[in-house]
């Protein structure tokens, strides 16, 4: 059914056209001149020259390793997420007894301890385990936080599986593994792919972690290489501006083909 | 997400569906062992560590050495700190306040199905796409008194000194985090309006009620548990914000926007007294804990039987 | 059942760690025959690395350079520096920021070098070097360029106003006048970064009360902040920010990211208080202006005041300092002894910077801006005092404290009492 338009909205989403459209609109525009025309004309006016010199700088600035770097560290916690999770979340949902219901309530409590929270001791324990200034030191933290989000919204998958199904195939006389690969993981497919969405951003955008876990540039990923750049060469805004642009690109193609599943993601993102 | 306000019937089936029969092979709990070690290890570890470690003194050079409650007493009498806790909630409170509002607003008119609402919706919804750290640095840049958008917009920000005064800077973050926060409550408030059952809306224009009295006593009190999820997701986020502070105020002017979550990174990695740290850090993990105990009571997550309920 | 189940599960957990283990990156301190070397991440790391390539084509243990950026190398020392990944010889400012390392028992005194090398310690301006000396021992080997804070200019704005460059406080108060009258800032600041504030301080405290006041409270004497000259100081400060002297918006500029250069470099602002490194900055970010009309002059004098006007302030110099834990130290000593060679002093000046060694002086001409060179290293050879920054001064703890109550007396929140208790309340050394 088609409804009449709603004013009131209508109108808060103009004001919200203007604020989400304005930087926007300096964020891009702002890449494609040069250095010298951003600060004698200002960022509002249309460039006279249009140039790419910036994206350019920012790899010969080192961006293609920072790049290498964030993709290393976001498939390695994609990995592990998927490779202790499903386990977790079958467990959960199909094993009987306290334990395994104290277990949940222990990811669960885990859904809102602040990364911030821990720093100073995961950085104690990061250095003491040598694995300091190392891309697994950022790797294992951002994947363990990644946990209770994605077990929970996992879990939450496979409660939608049927009993009448684990039923058919225990009549066939299957074991859990089997169970779990031809049952349970075909069916939680929608979940699966949120929680590869989530921890992937979760990776990709992590920053304090790798703030206080990593110094090198042989291990310094997007975000900080963002920070590093500001705090350094700030003036630089379309050097800067450009290096921002690139580090959303490859989230801006997934919004592009696989909107539904990075939406879901996303959501998990605003569960931390 | 659609299924956010409602209780689904698919997680109703199983609950009050036949128990499984006889011969089902369960899973063991070794299935578990692996993500709860992994767990233990990089985040339950750490939170013990933390409350261990708030009662050393621990410059990061030498081994720490425990101090009783000397740092609990220097952070009772320590200014900033008080400071920064009063800071930390007139964040918190002001990012619910502004947000609040505005995300219902955008995600009731994006729930629409019309054409043009899917159109700009995918624009709206862009900040979304960028981390908080890429947002930082952009606002940071636009934001630049001399050389970014308030030396051609005079006429609105004057000298653009916004970072040099405590409700300048204040303002700065609160838009901020509106600015990044509010596209993904929208999305939880375009999930919950859209589950609102279009009968309700069919039998209030029958009653002759306009658009807006159907706003207001159908759509606001149907959102309700909505509200209570983005409200708690607000209150945690914004207990904790600390990449905005880092890379927009550093903090400043002096500790004018030192929030708790900020102090303690300045306490622990700027001033080298860990111990200090930790104890600011321990505030936080109480706090967070209870929110977080508060989210479980609420929602009722460990008793969630669907897919995205309460996403 | 289960037992395969489990084995499964550990080994699907330990080949997670495996790979990711595989796929990071770099690597820590690895090999036995290398030595790290930790050094600041900026523009003069290019002579750090021409003198590495230099020391490592004779010797079988290699050098390895690595860096941190700027802003948080001190964080990020502290972090490593009692860890199996701790270089072998790092960057420091000597004074305080080594301080707690040396109580900490971490460094290796280089008294022992010295003594079957002595040129580690005569071929460097004894002033510079003494920075690193610590309860009689020494701790550091000068490694890059002095940097004293001098008051640059845009001569292109002071011409226009009719200008000179002040030569005293009045002149300095008349030239804020003058500049304000014609809307421009007098002063840029990078208030934003706090410790631009700072120099401020530093200059203004030496010249009312000469470089004993600070030392005095360096060493603990606290009653030091509450004399009539520090009041004194901080008055003529608040009315140099009172007369609008920095413009309104200083706390929202920065000199890190070239906000504060870029203000004086377009005319915006007529002169900044920086380091010498400032100079670089320009040539880099505005090389038209660096060539044609940036100016540069000491602090001026304040009349009746006790602080020599030839006094300078700023970093001595930057050194490598040693690590006890190294395992090759005699490397080591032959790696610090290169910061004393032709090529070292040659490389240093051609990208700006200003050696203290004995033999600087002969190369002056081969610099990169001869002129600027031979200016700084007058200056610094004429100074009676040469005061190492405040917050290099006091150890690390202090830091923060120190730049809060700047920033804060600067933008009004502190009056003069409140900004006395605060400096009264610094950790002592």
């Amino acid at each position: 059914m088609r409804r009449r338009p709603n004013y009131l909205a209508g109108l808060g989403s103009l004001v919200w056209l203007v604020l989400v459209g304005f930087p926007l609109y300096v964020l891009l525009i702002s890449t494609f001149r040069t250095r010298s025309s951003y600060s004698s004309e200002g960022p509002l006016s249309f460039p006279e020259h249009l140039t790419l010199q910036n994206y350019v700088d920012d790899f010969s600035n080192g961006f293609g390793q920072d790049f290498l770097n964030t993709v290393i560290v976001t498939v390695s916690v994609v990995a592990i997420v998927l490779l202790v999770v499903p386990p977790l979340a079958y467990a959960i949902v199909r094993a009987r007894g306290r334990t395994i219901s104290t277990v949940f309530r222990v990811f669960l409590l885990g859904l809102a301890i602040p990364a911030q929270a821990v720093i100073v001791p995961m950085f104690y324990v990061i250095s003491k385990a040598g694995l300091y200034d190392q891309l697994i030191g950022i790797i294992l933290p951002t994947a363990a936080f990644c946990l209770p989000v994605c077990t929970l919204v996992l879990t939450g998958a496979m409660r939608d599986i049927t009993n009448e199904l684990y039923e058919a195939m225990a009549m066939d006389g299957a074991s859990p593994w089997r169970v779990f690969w031809q049952l349970v993981v075909p069916l939680s497919k929608g979940g699966l792919s949120s929680i590869v969405v989530f921890s992937a951003l979760q990776a990709w955008n992590g920053f304090l972690f790798p703030l206080i876990l990593t110094q090198s540039e042989s291990t310094k990923v997007i975000t900080l290489g963002l920070y590093n750049f500001q705090t350094e060469h700030g003036v630089d805004v379309p050097g800067l501006l450009s290096a921002v642009v690139l580090s959303m690109l490859p989230i801006f193609i997934v919004y592009l083909f696989a909107r539904r599943a990075l939406v879901q993601g996303l959501m998990g993102v605003g569960g931390k | 997400m659609s299924a956010l306000s409602s209780v689904s019937a698919s997680g109703r089936r199983t609950r009050t569906g036949r128990r499984s029969g006889v011969g089902v092979t369960r899973p063991g709990l070794v299935w578990a062992v692996p993500a709860t070690v992994f767990f233990l290890l990089f985040a339950i570890l750490p939170l013990v560590l933390v409350a261990v470690l708030s009662f050393t003194s621990w410059d990061g050079v030498d081994a720490p050495t425990f101090n009783g409650l000397d740092n609990w007493t220097k952070l009772l009498h320590d200014p900033v700190m008080t400071q920064s806790i009063w800071l930390t909630l007139v964040l918190t409170v002001a990012g619910v306040v502004v947000q609040t509002p505005v995300s219902i607003l955008l995600g009731v008119w994006s729930a629409g199905y019309q054409r043009n609402r899917a159109v700009l919706s995918a624009i709206f919804f862009v900040p979304l796409l960028l981390s908080a750290t890429a947002i930082s640095v952009v606002w940071r840049a636009i934001l630049d008194p001399n050389f970014g958008v308030p030396s051609q917009m005079q006429w609105l920000f004057g000298d653009g000194n916004l970072m040099g005064s405590q409700s300048g800077a204040i303002a700065v973050l609160t838009f901020v985090g509106m600015w990044q926060w509010t596209p993904m409550h929208a999305l939880l408030y375009q999930g919950g309006a859209r589950a609102i059952p279009q009968v309700l809306y069919q039998a209030a224009a029958i009653d002759g009620a306009g658009k807006f009295r159907q706003f207001l006593h159908i759509t606001l009190p149907q959102l309700r548990n909505t509200m209570i999820t983005s409200m708690i997701l607000m209150l945690v986020g914004g207990l904790t914000t600390f990449d905005t502070v880092l890379i927009l105020t550093q903090g400043g002017p002096g500790t004018d926007t030192t929030n708790s979550a900020y102090y303690m990174y300045q306490q622990a990695f700027k001033s080298f007294d860990f111990g200090s740290g930790s104890a600011i850090a321990l505030v936080l993990v109480v706090v967070a804990t209870l929110i977080s105990l508060a989210v479980v009571r609420f929602s009722g997550y460990d008793k969630m039987r669907s897919t995205s309920e309460g996403l | 059942m289960k037992r395969r189940a489990f084995a499964v599960a550990l080994g699907l957990s330990l080949a997670t760690v495996g790979v990711t283990a595989c796929s990071s990156g770099s690597s820590p301190a690895g090999g036995s025959n290398t030595i790290h070397v930790l050094v600041y991440g900026d523009a003069s790391n290019k002579v750090e690395k021409q003198i590495v390539e230099t020391f490592n084509k004779t010797s079988k243990v290699k050098v390895v350079l690595d860096t941190i950026p700027g802003a948080d190398y001190q964080s990020k020392l502290n972090t490593i520096i009692n860890t199996p990944q701790a270089p072998d010889i790092f960057f420091n400012w000597g004074g305080g920021s080594i301080q707690p390392y040396v109580k900490a028992d971490l460094l290796l005194p280089l008294d022992d070098m010295i003594a079957s090398d002595p040129g580690l310690k005569s071929n460097f301006l004894a002033s510079v070097f003494n920075t690193a000396v610590i309860d009689g021992k020494s701790y550091g080997i000068p490694m890059r360029g002095t940097q004293p804070v001098l008051l640059f200019n845009n001569k292109k704005v002071l011409a226009d106003a009719g200008l000179s460059v002040p030569k005293t406080w009045d002149e300095l108060l008349n030239a804020v006048t003058v500049l304000k009258g014609k809307g421009v800032t007098p002063f840029a600041l990078g208030g934003g970064d706090q410790w631009p504030t700072l120099m401020w301080y530093e200059y203004v405290f030496d010249r009312v009360a000469g470089p004993e006041l600070f030392q005095k409270a360096l060493s603990g004497d606290k009653s030091a902040w509450e004399s009539p000259e520090s009041k004194k100081a901080l008055g003529m400060l608040k009315q140099l920010i009172d007369a609008g002297a920095f413009g309104s918006n200083f706390d929202s500029v920065k000199f890190t990211d070239g906000g504060s250069p870029a203000l004086l470099a377009k005319g915006r602002a007529a002169f900044e208080l920086m380091g010498s490194w400032a100079y670089a900055t320009q040539q880099d970010a505005n090389p038209d202006f660096a060539k044609n009309d940036l100016g540069y002059s000491n602090f001026p004098s304040v009349p009746g005041g006790k602080g020599d006007p030839a006094d300078v302030v700023g970093n001595t110099n930057n050194f490598y300092s040693v690590l006890k834990k190294t395992k090759h130290p005699q490397e080591a000593a032959a790696f610090l002894k290169l910061m004393y060679s032709d090529e070292f002093v040659k490389a240093q000046l051609a990208i700006g910077n200003l050696p203290t060694t004995t033999n600087t002086e002969q190369f002056l001409s081969t610099s990169a801006s001869p002129e600027y060179s031979k200016y700084q290293y007058d200056l610094v050879k004429a100074a009676p005092s040469f005061q190492l920054s405040w917050d290099q001064a006091y150890p690390p703890a202090a830091t923060t404290p120190i730049h809060t109550a700047v920033q804060q007396f600067f933008s009004g929140k502190l009056d003069v009492d409140g900004f006395i208790k605060a400096m009264q309340a610094l950790p002592a050394s």
